[in-house]
């Protein structure tokens, strides 16, 4: 609690100067409509941080070739927020001052929220592809948005799971982020309310990757399994070293650990690892177009949260030449009352600005990649 | 239960031993030179880089031979690393030997970054596993001593950290090399009135840390599996802790300190909960150094001659 103060003063501090300086904010006049691209492009989460924007990327590429949108190009600029709340506040403002009319970002949920902040109070629509903490739409801000789903649904998803492999206890471990302590706490509730018992469960330093004090907590006190609220740069060596100390339990993580590297950390057939995430797209032709034309600009291949980024951009450019404005009231209302086209899917909005059905599925290790867990009947 | 407390405490002394290895090269630094070298975790980290680059070298060159390639491999991480000691001294460190003592340490942070940004850009920006190839057979073969149950891995880091503290102790104390770095560390100007080769007993002391950080940084990755660009900061941090807490520039006070902090955290963890385990290791120093501001073992190689 204290530390969400301390990361909430220097919000106070940046609106505050933002009132007094008087807020004059110009534009419509220029030939461009500038896009902001924010995110996290350095430090353990820069990989897939920058997938992401990557993605964002591809999409306005594609509708500059089509002649921009309300016949203006589209300039993205990108910002890195390095993954700390108190950079992604700055980076906000330094979005909001060069006269950007939508963002897109950011990624993780401790900076995602502190921004949102600053951009509803510029009146900027905001959609993140992949902050996934409830807090973000919770506050009732009327221009945000994610085309993610929820921690809550999310761990709904891990406990309900849990609950029909027949596990009564689980232990719980997090990364101390926004976003890795939200969701430990939706799993613990979700899993306590189906009848099921909460071991132990604790945040430790993702940065000390040893874990092994933990394992022996968790092993002691009989932890039929072991779920990890975080990003893979620690799910991998926990899951590694879990098995190391003998504790053949199923390993589920939240979406953070979804990416090959977290394959390559565990191994190509680890046994008992599950990862929450949402549906397997790449088969639908879409999906394959996207692939190839990510991997002709970047030279590299798709990324977990790419197709957000992609999805996310096409949703504000389409509601933004469907409005007619890049006004952020009108923009809104186009966002929550219409169907949109996606890689997804059809997707739609709710009043709080979540998507109406989260897709969250189960994954699992095989053959060397990330899997979607075949319906249990 | 008590099979828990028991690998609980295996797992605080390994960590231990972990922060001990990267300690000892920082302590041996400010031991001779009273400079504390922020730089040294990124060494380390250069080290672990250099090991990984060098294995996946040489089993291309003639194969997968477990043992030859991670000797090698290692080795070749100990030249690397000198290398950069040696160059950080030269290019950061030696002109600023007689300057404010904030110089120096400036610079030293500054080199930290540096190193940290440039494998970041130049090498990798993501965390890169350590090839589970070399290790398996060192973390999956165990020796259990009835509930005491070490890997093969816990028990390397351990004696290398008992044999390299041993070694350094004796280096320092009983050979004519030993009697020239501790006049370096007394006084350096009287040294090199007596003959002693000051800058070069300097780069000496930097090649032998960094060699020493080399191999800290190996069997760290080793052990947590992964390596990446800012890994050096926080164990840096922990051991620039417990080399105080052991009082700084005292060799086998390194090592006290950091089996203290090692089994502190993972007590901690085991009695609270990982939460609190910052927590409890820096109330503990400070607790020391109110009690005894020198360090548990007292300071400076030199002051103890």
């Amino acid at each position: 609690m204290r530390k969400l103060l301390l990361s909430l003063l220097p919000v106070l501090a940046v609106l505050a100067s933002f009132v007094v300086a008087g807020c004059g904010k110009s534009g419509g006049d220029s030939k461009t409509i500038k896009i902001g691209l924010a995110g996290v492009l350095t430090g353990g989460d820069g990989q897939i941080g920058a997938s992401m924007l990557n993605g964002s990327q591809i999409a306005i590429d594609e509708w500059n070739a089509k002649g921009g949108v309300l016949g203006k190009q589209i300039e993205p600029v990108v910002i890195n927020d390095e993954g700390d709340p108190q950079k992604a506040v700055t980076a906000a403002q330094t979005l909001i001052d060069d006269g950007v009319v939508a963002v897109i970002g950011h990624f993780n949920s401790g900076c995602t929220i502190p921004a949102s902040n600053l951009y509803s109070d510029a009146k900027i629509i905001e959609i993140s592809p992949g902050s996934t903490n409830p807090l973000y739409t919770d506050r009732g801000l009327p221009y945000a948005f994610r085309i993610c789903g929820r921690d809550d649904q999310q761990g709904a998803v891990i406990a309900g799971f849990l609950r029909d492999q027949k596990v009564d206890k689980i232990a719980i471990l997090n990364d101390k982020t926004t976003y890795g302590a939200g969701l430990a706490k939706v799993v613990a509730d979700t899993f306590t309310a189906k009848g099921g018992q909460v071991v132990a469960s604790q945040g430790v330093d993702a940065n000390d990757l040893d874990f092994r004090a933990d394992i022996s907590v968790a092993q002691g006190a009989g932890a039929q399994a072991l779920v990890w609220g975080g990003m893979y740069k620690g799910g991998g060596p926990l899951c590694v070293q879990m098995r190391e100390a003998g504790l053949n339990v199923p390993f589920v993580s939240d979406d953070g650990c979804q990416d090959q590297k977290f394959v390559d950390t565990v191994g190509k057939n680890a046994p008992n690892v599950f990862v929450s995430f949402g549906k397997d797209y790449s088969s639908t032709p879409a999906a394959q177009a996207f692939s190839k034309a990510y991997k002709d600009k970047y030279n590299s291949d798709v990324g977990s949260y790419s197709i957000y980024g992609y999805d996310a951009a096409q949703v504000l450019l389409t509601a933004i030449q469907k409005a007619g404005t890049t006004d952020a009231e009108k923009v809104a209302a186009v966002i929550k009352g219409q169907t949109f086209d996606t890689i997804q899917g059809q997707i739609e909005f709710d009043s709080k600005g979540d998507l109406k059905v989260a897709d969250y599925v189960i994954w699992t290790v095989k053959d060397g990649k990330l899997q979607e867990l075949a319906p249990s009947p | 239960m008590s099979s828990t407390l028991t690998d609980i405490l295996v797992g605080g002394v390994s960590r231990g031993a972990m922060y001990a290895l990267v300690a000892l090269g920082y302590t041996m630094v400010y031991g001779v030179l009273g400079m504390i070298n922020f730089a040294h975790g990124e060494i380390f980290m250069i080290g672990m880089f250099s090991c990984v680059f060098a294995m996946g070298v040489f089993s291309l060159a003639w194969g997968n031979m477990i043992v030859l390639n991670l000797t090698l491999g290692i080795i070749v991480a100990m030249v690397i690393s000198a290398g950069y000691g040696y160059a950080n001294e030269r290019i950061a460190y030696r002109r600023l030997r007689k300057a404010h003592v904030l110089a120096p340490l400036t610079s030293a942070i500054g080199i930290s970054t540096f190193l940290q940004y440039f494998i970041f850009l130049t090498v990798s920006r993501d965390a890169v596993n350590f090839p589970r190839f070399y290790s398996d057979y060192l973390t999956n073969h165990h020796l259990k001593l009835g509930p005491v149950d070490f890997s093969y891995l816990q028990i390397l880091i351990l004696g290398l950290t008992f044999v390299i503290m041993c070694a350094l102790f004796y280096l320092i104390n009983h050979t004519r090399l030993g009697i020239a770095l501790r006049a370096t560390a007394q006084d350096q100007l009287m040294a090199s009135l007596v003959g002693v080769p000051v800058n070069k007993i300097i780069a000496f002391t930097f090649i032998l840390g960094s060699a020493l950080a080399a191999i800290a940084g190996v069997m760290y990755s080793m052990y947590n599996d992964t390596l990446i660009f800012n890994s050096g900061y926080r164990i840096g941090l922990k051991a620039f802790t417990a080399a105080i807490l052991g009082g700084i520039g005292n060799v086998p006070g390194a090592v006290l300190g950091a089996l203290i902090i090692g089994l502190t955290e993972a007590l901690t963890t085991y009695g609270f909960g990982s939460e609190w385990d910052d927590v409890s290791t820096f109330a503990m120093l400070m607790l020391v150094l109110l009690l005894r501001p020198r360090g548990l073992l007292g300071e400076r190689v030199a002051d103890k001659v």
